[in-house]
């Protein structure tokens, strides 16, 4: 197996271990953790692409990840800040028992 | 190539105890072990500043946001948590099973075996942050922009609304 297959084949994993996590998991922050993984597993693949590619001088796959990093962070802020409303309103992070909207 | 196949096995058996681990402290824990073994496989493949940028975001920003989150959600519903994991377990797997699946096969037919490029390609600090200022620097004000729009967002949702409550 060549270096990038093996980076491929790790991203791969790490993604699908996210998506198991979101899907599994009933805890909101711990469905967070899943798509921080899935975020990961992403970046793993520009820094890969960017190692075992062609020549890039434009150095595209280091700036994806860095903004990708800055958009992530947003993202978990906002999140565990909605995460702690909900908290502060129902007493629980459990997403089965957010059913007020169910008809 | 070989730290490389000893640090994909470590990540992935720091993902898996994030996902499988029943205790919510241990999951978010084992997150940032495979968080900060990212950081290292970043400096292995020559990208040394977005390693330190992964380190000190992810692992010294989200990580301990998610712990101290954890801290003030505290609830012990690990019981609650192993009762309803055979379940959750089967259909988990029947989700996310085809997707591995699709993924491996994509990656087995790509041709990998041309590009073996073994040299290290240098990334000067200062040449990264002269293309990051120039032909970037839309995406980092909009980025910018985000941040703060997040920064304040953040705040407001946080803040405890003392008025509302009866």
């Amino acid at each position: 197996m060549t270096p990038l297959a093996t980076l491929l084949t790790l991203s791969s994993m790490l993604f699908t271990l996210g998506l198991f996590a979101v899907l599994t998991r009933r805890n909101a922050i711990l469905i967070l953790v899943g798509i921080e993984l899935m975020l990961n597993a992403a970046n793993i693949n520009f820094i890969a692409f960017w190692r075992y590619g062609p020549p890039d001088p434009q150095l595209a796959g280091p700036m994806f990840v860095m903004f990708s990093i800055a958009i992530a962070a947003a993202e978990a802020a906002v999140g565990l800040a909605i995460i702690l409303m909900v908290f502060r309103h129902t007493r629980s992070t459990d997403l089965d028992k957010l059913d007020s909207l169910h008809g | 190539m070989f730290p490389l196949l000893i640090l994909s096995p470590l990540i992935i058996l720091a993902a898996l105890g994030a996902v499988w681990m029943a205790r919510p402290v241990h999951a978010a824990l084992l997150l940032a072990l495979a968080l900060a073994l990212n950081a290292v496989l970043y400096l292995l493949l020559g990208a040394d500043f977005i390693g330190l940028v992964q380190f000190m975001v992810y692992v010294g920003a989200v990580a301990v946001l998610i712990v101290f989150s954890l801290l003030i959600t505290r609830q012990d519903d690990e019981a609650e948590e192993l009762a309803r994991r055979p379940k959750s377990f089967v259909t988990g797997l029947v989700c996310t099973l085809p997707v591995l699946g699709v993924l491996l096969y994509v990656v087995s037919q790509t041709q990998t075996g041309k590009q073996q490029t073994e040299t290290v390609p240098q990334v000067p600090l200062k040449e990264l942050g002269i293309t990051l200022f120039n032909s970037h620097s839309p995406a980092v004000l909009a980025v910018a922009v985000l941040l703060t729009a997040v920064m304040i967002g953040a705040a407001l949702f946080a803040r405890e609304t003392k008025s509302k409550q009866p």
